[in-house]
């Protein structure tokens, strides 16, 4: 995941027959299945360009397609090499239909793969504009806790709180609406100049930032409300 | 190469199951006394030898120290997870279980997957007789939400059995690929499986594409620790209860006379399947007999808590796979328990549709394991499961928080890579602790595998190694390690936090082998004594037939000599002699047999048996 593809993809050499071969799955030569070819990310692998606009259905059919013929099943009789790079080969298809069917995992790849989000980059730092908000929240949070603690009336401290969980919901839904305004420039802009596409990915990049945080806070806040 | 068969180790029965070869359905294989469910019970004699299957069950009532049942619920678990399961099941803990449980069992002292080998092996042996043929290949079924200890047991449990397992299927997605081709299913199906101990539920979608029809999981949820036992464990409790209060009677729930109450209770649980009222009548040691009468709504009130227990996993399923219960084309049931009309109109109401049962719902896990099995075998490529993990992958990160690299219902196999590094200058070792569950803390979660990544002297932040979790077709975990300085790969032996070692089976392989020896000629003899009794019978019985009256007086004393030779026979010990008897026997009824069909009938059948007429 970590390497950065190009978009030409170079003959491989077959390991069994040691041809050169373009296949993508198997040996042009002796049919052999193959290492995918270094090049080939998850979008190469189902054939798309690297647009954030997926049609689901069309996703769906190249993914059985892959099935068929990577699947462990195919290769019970085969030689333990084959084997193997069956395994290897169809657990990279599954996880790359979960990512891509995953709006938000799919824009994390994207990034993964542009070069422009580091592996595990998830900055939990408050986005500055919602400082405020967040830190009455952690106080509500807190006060609740104490409250529960001395078994004091939790009513107005609850209802406090299912406001803001309803308010972070909101910015939430926000966020995911300027996610997917972003996701559309991004594909208008997917053969345009550099810079533009730079931009657009450090766009989403602080949105994906954003809603993560996001995130962690209405389900801390759902979890304290679930134990009330 | 030998046969392969398709097996559903079950926790109170066991089947084995093949694809015919003419009709092309999967059909499952009688065990000696007629059945095709082998009890999950396994017995050990004052001299060592096993019994497994019916006369070890009728064992539970005469020596249950030295019988065990219901050893699924031990699979892959360690002797912390077990207290609930030994306030209720009469399992004798060896003090010496460490990580893996071991049981005593007469004087010997076994692991659960040995005990689950005993049964698998006893169907091996059914299909071996069956075909003529060995028998060293099988697809196995195991619930859904077995954990990855759980599914590695079983398979320990196969290679022990001298079976190599190719694939562990999980019981609901078996049971819809039963279903499939059988009812010719498609769209989404929704699967609940109610067995002995454990609960599955499954929702699947059934695609039709150009190349064939392709079973794709969506969800699974469940509870393994679940099942028709628990209904059989709140009876047992009330009317232990009820014999406290009006007899004073406190019995062990672990004595002879609790399996004996036990029995009876599963019987007034089967007859209120039909019936709406049953009579439990339990002979006391004081001499006096306990009588309770059963209705039905009563029953009901009890065990509800139990089905109500199904239902949380059931709405989980649907909400993973992001449906709504009107969404669902079919609702398959399966297993034993969901013969109880509690939980068919409890199903029925929920997904308002009415539920499929038109397989023994017995049987129709095995029969999916077969049709599995020859798909591996054949490679037949117009069918294609692709199932899911049941739970997430995790890692323990700082503070003791749980990382996820592989969520639950992720299609399998599935991997995840991470990227590792040491925080201290020539830093030898990374500490790695693999966990499958749902809940943010490690401690909460499901111990897998914990190891040690070993790094070469260097800076900190400089080694970069990337380990990869695999989770293969079986649903089972591989780990592999790559130092990406130097692109050396590493194989890491993971031993498993409850698992059993690769030397440790073999060792147990051969043992089982030994125990196969010894009670091979044993078993050989049981099966021909069967066989004699039922071929006796059926010729007492032709003679009193009208038609009897036309054999000559040559052909009668000539049956008659054979029916004493065979009695006698059947009184010694070789069961070749058995075996010879019984052909001439065979023989001398032939015209007899004839003699018992129309005319028409017989030219037909010329030939057979008098016990196959």
């Amino acid at each position: 995941m970590s390497t950065v593809p190009t978009s030409v993809q170079a003959p491989l050499v077959c390991w069994n027959c040691h041809e050169r071969t373009l296949g993508t799955h198997f040996c042009s030569s002796c049919g052999k299945l193959l290492q995918l070819p270094p090049g080939i990310d998850y979008f190469a692998l189902f054939e798309m360009p690297r647009n954030l606009w997926i049609e689901m259905g069309a996703l769906e059919q190249k993914f059985l397609q892959l099935s068929w013929k990577l699947h462990p099943d195919n290769f019970v009789n085969a030689s333990e090499q084959e084997r193997e790079l069956s395994l290897k080969r169809s657990s990279e298809l599954n996880d790359a239909y979960r990512t891509l069917r995953d709006p938000i995992a799919r824009v994390e790849y994207l990034l993964a793969i542009e070069g422009e989000r580091k592996e595990g980059e998830t900055k939990q730092q408050a986005p500055p504009e919602l400082l405020e908000e967040v830190f009455e929240l952690n106080e509500s949070l807190d006060e609740l806790r104490e409250a529960k603690a001395s078994g004091e009336d939790l009513a107005e401290l609850k209802s406090r709180l299912e406001a803001a969980e309803k308010n972070f919901q909101e910015k939430l839904h926000d966020v995911d609406g300027e996610l997917q305004a972003t996701a559309r420039e991004w594909d208008a802009a997917l053969t345009g100049d550099s810079l533009t596409r730079k931009k657009i990915m450090a766009r989403l990049n602080d949105l994906l930032n954003r809603r993560s945080y996001i995130r962690n806070l209405v389900t801390n806040v759902a979890k304290e409300l679930a134990e009330v | 190469m030998g046969r392969i068969v398709g097996i559903d180790l079950g926790t109170t029965n066991s089947l084995v199951a093949y694809i015919d070869a003419q009709t092309g359905q999967p059909k499952c294989i009688p065990g000696p006394y007629g059945s095709t469910l082998c009890p999950s019970v396994v017995s050990i004699d004052a001299d060592g030898s096993i019994i497994v299957g019916e006369p070890a069950k009728r064992r539970l009532l005469t020596q249950p120290e030295r019988t065990i049942y219901s050893v699924k619920r031990l699979m892959g678990r360690g002797p912390g997870d077990i207290q609930d399961e030994l306030k209720l099941f009469p399992f004798r803990i060896d003090p010496s279980s460490k990580n893996v449980i071991r049981v005593r069992l007469g004087q010997k002292v076994f692991t659960p997957p040995e005990i689950s080998a005993f049964v698998l092996r006893e169907l091996k042996n059914w299909a071996e007789a069956f075909f003529g043929e060995t028998v060293d290949r099988a697809v196995v079924t195991v619930p859904a939400y077995f954990n990855d200890a759980q599914r590695q047991a079983t398979k320990d449990a196969g290679k022990i059995a001298g079976l190599e397992v190719l694939r562990l299927v999980n019981e609901p997605t078996a049971a819809a690929l039963a279903y499939g081709l059988h009812e010719k299913q498609r769209g989404r199906v929704a699967v609940y499986d109610l067995g002995g101990g454990t609960f599955d539920i499954s929702v699947l979608k059934l695609i039709s594409t150009s190349e064939g029809d392709i079973y794709q999981v969506l969800s699974t949820n469940g509870d393994t620790h679940l099942g028709g036992d628990d209904i059989d464990n709140l009876l047992q409790a009330f009317v232990h209860e009820r014999i406290l209060q009006h007899n004073q009677i406190d019995f062990s729930p672990h004595g002879e006379l609790a399996q004996e109450l036990r029995k009876a209770l599963i019987n007034v649980k089967h007859q209120l399947s039909e019936a709406d009222m049953a009579t439990l009548r339990f002979s006391l040691p004081n001499g006096k007999v306990f009588a309770h009468e059963f209705t039905r709504g009563a029953f009901e009130a009890l065990v509800k808590p139990v089905v109500d227990r199904t239902m949380g996993p059931v709405k989980q399923a649907l909400s993973d796979a992001q449906l709504k219960p009107s969404d669902m084309d079919e609702v398959v049931l399966v297993g034993g328990a969901t013969r109880t009309p509690l939980i068919r109109h409890t199903v029925q109401e929920y997904f308002d549709r009415k539920p499929h049962r038109e397989l023994n719902p017995d049987e129709v896990v095995a029969l999916g394991a077969a049709v599995q099995a020859n798909i591996l075998d054949r490679g037949v490529k117009n069918m294609l499961l692709l199932d899911v993990t049941p739970l997430s992958l995790g890692i323990e990160t700082y503070g003791g928080a749980v990382a996820k690299v592989i969520p639950r219902n992720s299609t399998i196999p599935a991997s995840a890579q991470e990227l590792y590094t040491t925080g201290v200058d020539n830093q030898t070792g990374i500490e790695i602790h693999v966990l499958q569950g749902e809940r943010e803390l490690a401690k909460d979660c499901r111990s897998l595998a914990r190891f040690t990544l070993k790094v070469p002297p260097a800076p900190a932040g400089l080694p970069r190694i990337e380990v990869k979790f695999l989770i293969d077709a079986n649903g089972i975990l591989q780990v592999g390690a790559k130092d990406l300085r130097t692109g050396e790969q590493h194989f890491i032996e993971v031993q498993p936090s409850y698992g059993i070692s690769d030397t440790e089976i073999e060792r147990m392989l051969e043992e089982s082998i030994e125990y196969a020896e010894q009670d091979f000629a044993e078993r050989q003899l049981i099966e021909a004594r069967t066989e004699a009794e039922s071929i006796l019978t059926a010729t007492a019985k032709a003679l009193t037939n009208p038609q009897a009256a036309s054999l000559s007086a040559e052909e009668r004393s000539r049956i008659d000599a054979s029916v004493a030779a065979l009695k006698e026979s059947v009184a010694g010990s070789d069961y070749k002699l058995i075996r010879k008897r019984i052909d001439e026997l065979n023989q001398a009824t032939e015209h007899l047999a004839e003699l018992l069909m129309s005319c028409a009938v017989s030219t037909a059948l010329e030939g057979r048996k008098l016990a196959e007429v």
